[in-house]
């Protein structure tokens, strides 16, 4: 489904991705630990044409997406829920959701992919006139997910979904990507949760300054060590 | 006394209606401020420029009123791009300044061109509406100002429902909201970007021929004016915010022409700036402040 080959992405020197090559089988979980600034919400913005590679390839379902826009890849089916959730704030909940299927013109579809995004969540059913500001941390992550949805995605892109919400709501996230990828969703989710995260997983992958050093299936190394690599790294801290 | 109440009344009113113009210029700019979060100066000259080209049309044929209105909001609308394109498409947006002083220059441009084009003469603009004076109890009511106060309000409820029950609105929300968040969602920046400019150009040209209609004549004079009066109405309205905008063009309005009233026209903006200064210093928000938060 997503196969990127030695991406390469810089902000000005500072090279981000240092040639990264990871792949994602279609209808399963695959999952992409690592310490805060191994590059994991770059290689993620980059896959969505937020930010564009200097090298590498990006492709999915065998077509080549590096570099192209955001709307282009958007089209391509693939959503990204971002991290922090960045849902838009003044807006009403229903909004933010037709939002997500902005490129879309079917408005049968539409409204009908509204009705059951709205039967997943129920929350996003009452509070549908409410601005999505006024939603609590767990609700603003549903209504994110939601949102990318709406767009009918082959390959769902998940960044941090977990974070800073409350542990049972946690568990809500999780419990929604495994069933989301029961239904058939290829997902490609970073975490900093790695317990979680190992838990819903089919293979997961470790970035670490910007490389990946470790790519296998959950059990493949000792939790622990995936839990001291995904937090603090192996090779000792430079500068 | 009572002479007295009736003319303070009058002055009230007839500011109020005439006020709508200010609200437009100041929707204009918060719309784009909204949208960018950057200003842009050159805003009311392009509107006074979108009257101005009602005003060419005007001398090739004899329009009716409503087909100036709308040459004037396609004019305006077309500036409005060109200064999208000028000051703010191909220049880093980054560098906060460069972008401001690119449309300084337009101001500039836009009327020094009107200027050698007229050869610096004021243009008569013909009257849109009808002008009476309709008798509301014991005062008296321009018509022609009742006129501008209804289509300041039509186009104002144009462009609310354009922003709140449209695709290209959900867009151009989420834009002003979350640039981010918008482009994963497929929505494309440079050209939500472009239709704000447009619009917003439309609505400009709209108060520029209705300022032309309602002060008989059009001038370059009234761009600096204009632009000075709009961006107040925005600070006091609270950048960013719509109905703030709406409120503060009316009030600015009704305000002026009661100084005016009583102090005479050379004080008049003397008094616009001290209600400026005073809303600066007790609340520089504005009226509406959006709550900040823009990734």
């Amino acid at each position: 489904m997503l196969a990127v080959s030695n991406l390469v992405t810089a902000y000005g020197n500072i090279e981000a991705l240092r040639g990264v090559s990871i792949a994602a089988e279609a209808g399963k979980v695959t999952c992409l630990l690592g310490p805060n600034g191994a590059g994991k919400t770059t290689l993620m913005m980059t896959i969505a044409g937020i930010l564009h590679p200097r090298a590498g390839s990006i492709r999915v379902a065998d077509t080549e997406i590096a570099g192209k826009s955001s709307s282009d890849i958007v089209a391509a089916g693939i959503a990204l829920v971002p991290e922090n959730r960045l849902v838009f704030p003044q807006m009403n909940v229903k909004d933010n959701l037709l939002a997500g299927a902005y490129l879309r013109r079917d408005a049968d579809g539409i409204v009908e992919d509204l009705d059951r995004i709205t039967a997943r969540f129920p929350i996003l059913r009452q509070r549908a006139d409410q601005d999505a500001g006024l939603l609590s941390g767990g609700e603003q992550q549903m209504l994110a997910v939601g949102r990318a949805l709406m767009s009918r995605p082959k390959l769902l892109l998940m960044d941090e979904p977990s974070i800073g919400l409350a542990p049972k709501v946690v568990e809500e996230i999780f419990r929604i990507i495994a069933d989301l990828n029961r239904e058939g969703m290829t997902i490609f989710l970073v975490e900093q949760n790695v317990r979680m995260a190992l838990k819903v997983a089919h293979k997961f992958h470790l970035i670490e300054q910007g490389r990946i050093t470790f790519s296998g299936e959950p059990g493949a190394l000792a939790d622990d060590a995936v839990i001291r690599r995904a937090y603090l790294g192996s090779a000792p801290a430079t500068g | 006394m009572q002479a007295g109440i009736i003319d303070f009344l009058q002055s009230l009113a007839d500011g109020v209606l005439f006020g709508t113009t200010y609200a437009i210029i100041g929707i204009g700019f918060t719309l784009i401020f909204g949208v960018m979060h950057k200003l842009n100066l050159s805003f009311a000259a392009a509107s006074i420029g979108g009257a101005y080209l009602s005003l060419a049309l005007l001398a090739v044929w004899r329009a009716p009123s409503l087909v100036l209105l709308a040459t004037s909001a396609a004019g305006g609308a077309a500036l409005g791009v060109l200064v999208f394109l000028s000051c703010f498409r191909f220049i880093r947006a980054d560098n906060a300044l460069a972008p401001l002083m690119a449309t300084v220059g337009m101001l500039l441009l836009i009327d020094e061109a009107i200027a050698h084009l007229t050869a610096g003469v004021p243009l008569r603009y013909p009257a849109l509406f009808p002008d009476v004076m309709l008798d509301v109890g014991p005062m008296m009511v321009r018509s022609d100002l009742l006129f501008v106060f209804a289509i300041g309000c039509v186009a104002t409820s144009l462009l609310m429902w354009l922003l709140y029950r449209t695709r290209v609105g959900i867009a151009t929300r989420a834009v002003a909201q979350r640039p981010v968040a918008a482009a994963l969602c497929g929505i494309g920046i440079g050209r939500v970007n472009a239709t704000t400019f447009a619009l917003a150009g439309a609505l400009g040209g709209v108060a520029g021929a209705l300022t032309g209609t309602a002060v008989g004549v059009l001038s370059p004079l009234l761009t600096l004016p204009i632009t000075v009066k709009g961006l107040i109405v925005t600070v006091i309205g609270g950048l960013g915010s719509i109905p703030g905008a709406i409120l503060a063009g009316l009030l600015v309005g009704g305000f002026e022409n009661i100084i005016q009233h009583f102090r005479g026209v050379s004080e008049r903006d003397l008094h616009v700036m001290l209600l400026l200064f005073a809303f600066l210093v007790f609340r520089p928000g504005g009226l509406f402040a959006p709550p900040a938060g823009r990734d």
